[in-house]
C-alpha cells in the first residue's frame, strides 16, 4: 500500500472518529427518542475493525474508547478497554462475516450489547455506579437498536471512505 | 517440558491495550480525577468544544426537526394535559397571591428581610454524555464566566444538578439523576426532610427519616442542604409513601426542571455552606445502634462505656472526597 493511501485512511479513521463523538454529544442532546441515543463511536469501530489490518483495528478501538474516556467523567481507560474489545471481537469474527452478509445486523447488535454490556459492569466493579441506574436494560438495548438501525448507512459510508469495496478481500487495505 | 503458548501478533496487541487500559484506570482512579487525569481532559474539552460548536450549529436544524417530528405525535395529549395545568395554576396563582400578603405581613412583624436574589449566569447546554450511564451535560459557560466548581444549576422548572468540573470555555454539570447524587429536601406542604436519590433514567428515589411524615403525591420537594440554596424545587412525589418495615419511608419522585431536554439553564453564584456540608454528611452516615442485651461481664464494666455499640454503616465510606456528601461522579 502506497503512503498516501495509507496516510488518507488514517485520516478518515481519525476524522470519522472526532466525527461521530461529536456528533453522539451535540446531535442527540434534545433529538432523544425513548430518551436514548446511538453508540455511534462503537459502531464506527466496528465500522473500521472491519477493513482495517489488525492491529491498526486494536489501536483505532483503544483510542476512540481514549476520546470518550477524556470526554466523560468515567475513569480513564473504562471506554478504551471496551471498545479495544469490541474491535479485538470484530477482528476475530469478520471473516465468517464477509462470507455471509446477512449476519451483519445481528453482529451489530450482539456487539453493541456485549460492549455496553461490558462497560457498566466495569464501571460498576470500578465505582462508577452504573449498574445503580435503574434503566440499565433499557441503556443497554435500546442504543444497540439504533446501532443495528444505523448500520445499513454507517457502514458502507466508511467503507467507501476507506477506499475498498465489500466485494474485495477486507484486509489488504 | 513447559513451554510458552504462542500468541498471535493481534492478541498480543490485545493484551497489551488491555494491561495499558486497566493501567490508566487505576491511576485514574487512584487520582480521583485529578492529576494527570483531570489535566488531559481539560485539555481535550478544551481542544474539542470548538469542534461540537461546529457540530451543534450545523446539526441543530436536523435536530429540532426530527424533535418536532416526534412531538407531533404526542401534541395531543399534551395538549390536554396543560390545558388542566393552566386551571391549576390560575387556582394556585390566587392562592399564592393570598399567601404572599401574609408572608408579608408576618416577615414585617418579625423584621425578617427576604432573601437577595443570587447572581446567576446563563448558559446554553453545548452537549451531553457520551453514554446513557454518563448523566452529565456540557454548558458553555466556564471558568472565563465566572463559573467554579459545585456550584447549583437551575432551569424554569427548578433544580438541574450542579457544577463539577470547569474549563476555561465550558462547564461539565452533574445531573441530579446521576445515581451516585443524593440531595438532602424539605417536603414543602410539611416542612419534614428526607433524603432524593437518583436512579439514572427512572424516577429519583426519597426517603423520609420520620415515619410518620405522610407524603402525597404531588408533593413538591425543595432544597434544604448547604450544597444548594434553600428552596429551590427539585422534584415532585409520584406516589403517597408507604411505610416498611425500616426506618425511613420510602416513595419516588420526579424532578421538576426538565433535565432530560434542557437547553438554557442559570447557574447560580452561590458559595457552600461548609459546615452544613459536614452536618449532612454525618446525617447520611448515622451509626447504627445496637443495643448490647447481656450485661456486661464482671471486671469488664465501665462505668465511661455505653452500653450500645456504634457500628459505622460502611455505606460512603471513604465517599465525599470533593466534600458533597456525593459518591465517586
Amino acid at each position: 500500500m502506497n503512503t498516501t493511501l495509507k496516510y488518507r485512511r488514517a485520516v478518515v479513521v481519525v476524522g470519522s472518529i472526532i466525527l461521530a463523538a461529536a456528533l453522539q454529544t451535540t446531535l442527540f442532546l434534545r433529538f432523544r427518542p425513548f430518551d436514548a441515543a446511538p453508540a455511534l463511536v462503537m459502531l464506527v469501530v466496528i465500522a473500521f475493525a472491519r477493513h482495517l489490518p489488525a492491529e491498526f483495528a486494536l489501536f483505532t478501538g483503544f483510542s476512540a474508547g481514549l476520546l470518550e474516556d477524556l470526554l466523560s467523567q468515567s475513569a480513564l481507560g473504562l471506554w478504551a478497554l471496551t471498545l479495544t474489545t469490541v474491535a479485538y471481537l470484530v477482528v476475530r469474527i469478520r471473516d465468517r462475516l464477509e462470507e455471509d452478509f446477512s449476519l451483519l445486523a445481528p453482529f451489530v447488535f450482539g456487539l453493541s450489547v456485549g460492549g455496553i454490556t461490558l462497560f457498566a459492569v466495569l464501571g460498576t466493579i470500578f465505582g462508577e455506579k452504573t449498574l445503580a441506574d435503574a434503566g440499565f436494560l433499557r441503556n443497554i438495548l435500546v442504543p444497540s437498536l439504533y446501532n443495528v438501525a444505523l448500520t445499513g448507512l454507517v457502514l458502507p459510508l466508511l467503507t467507501w471512505a476507506l477506499g475498498v469495496s465489500d466485494k474485495q478481500n477486507p484486509y489488504q487495505v | 517440558m513447559w513451554r510458552p503458548t504462542s500468541v498471535d501478533r493481534p492478541t498480543g496487541v490485545f493484551i497489551g491495550l488491555i494491561i495499558v487500559s486497566l493501567v490508566l484506570i487505576t491511576v485514574d482512579l487512584r487520582a480521583s480525577g485529578a492529576g494527570i487525569g483531570g489535566t488531559l481532559r481539560e485539555g481535550v474539552q478544551d481542544v474539542f468544544t470548538p469542534v461540537q460548536r461546529v457540530v451543534s450549529v450545523g446539526t441543530r436544524p436536523v435536530a429540532e426537526f426530527l424533535e418536532d417530528l416526534s412531538d407531533i405525535f404526542s401534541l395531543r395529549g399534551e395538549n390536554r394535559r396543560l390545558r388542566d395545568e393552566v386551571i391549576a395554576l390560575e387556582r394556585e396563582l390566587v392562592e399564592a397571591k393570598s399567601l404572599q400578603t401574609r408572608v408579608g405581613e408576618l416577615e414585617a412583624i418579625l423584621g425578617l428581610e427576604p432573601p437577595a436574589e443570587l447572581d446567576s449566569i446563563v448558559a446554553q447546554v453545548l452537549a451531553v454524555g457520551v453514554s446513557e450511564f454518563d448523566h452529565s451535560r456540557v454548558i458553555d459557560r466556564g471558568r472565563s464566566a465566572g463559573i467554579t466548581v459545585d456550584m447549583p444549576v437551575v432551569d424554569e422548572g427548578g433544580l438541574v444538578g450542579r457544577v463539577i468540573s470547569v474549563t476555561d470555555e465550558v462547564s461539565r454539570v452533574q445531573l441530579i439523576t446521576d445515581p451516585s447524587v443524593r440531595v438532602a429536601v424539605r417536603v414543602d406542604r410539611t416542612g419534614e426532610t428526607g433524603v432524593l436519590t437518583g436512579r439514572g433514567s427512572a424516577p429519583m428515589v426519597l426517603e423520609m427519616f420520620n415515619t410518620d411524615a405522610a407524603v402525597v403525591e404531588g408533593d413538591t420537594l425543595s432544597t434544604a442542604d448547604g450544597r444548594f440554596p434553600a428552596g429551590i424545587p427539585v422534584a415532585r412525589v409520584l406516589e403517597p409513601a408507604r411505610s416498611e418495615v425500616s426506618f425511613s419511608l420510602r416513595t419516588t419522585a420526579e424532578p421538576t426542571a426538565q433535565v432530560t431536554r434542557i437547553d438554557f439553564v442559570r447557574v447560580l453564584v452561590f458559595t457552600r455552606d461548609e459546615a452544613g456540608i459536614q452536618d449532612l454528611e454525618d446525617l447520611e452516615r448515622p451509626p447504627i445502634i445496637i443495643p448490647s442485651d447481656e450485661p456486661p461481664a464482671e471486671g469488664e464494666s465501665d462505668e465511661g462505656l455505653p452500653t450500645e455499640t456504634s457500628i459505622p454503616t460502611g455505606e460512603g465510606e471513604g465517599e465525599g472526597t470533593t466534600g458533597t456528601g456525593e459518591e465517586g461522579g
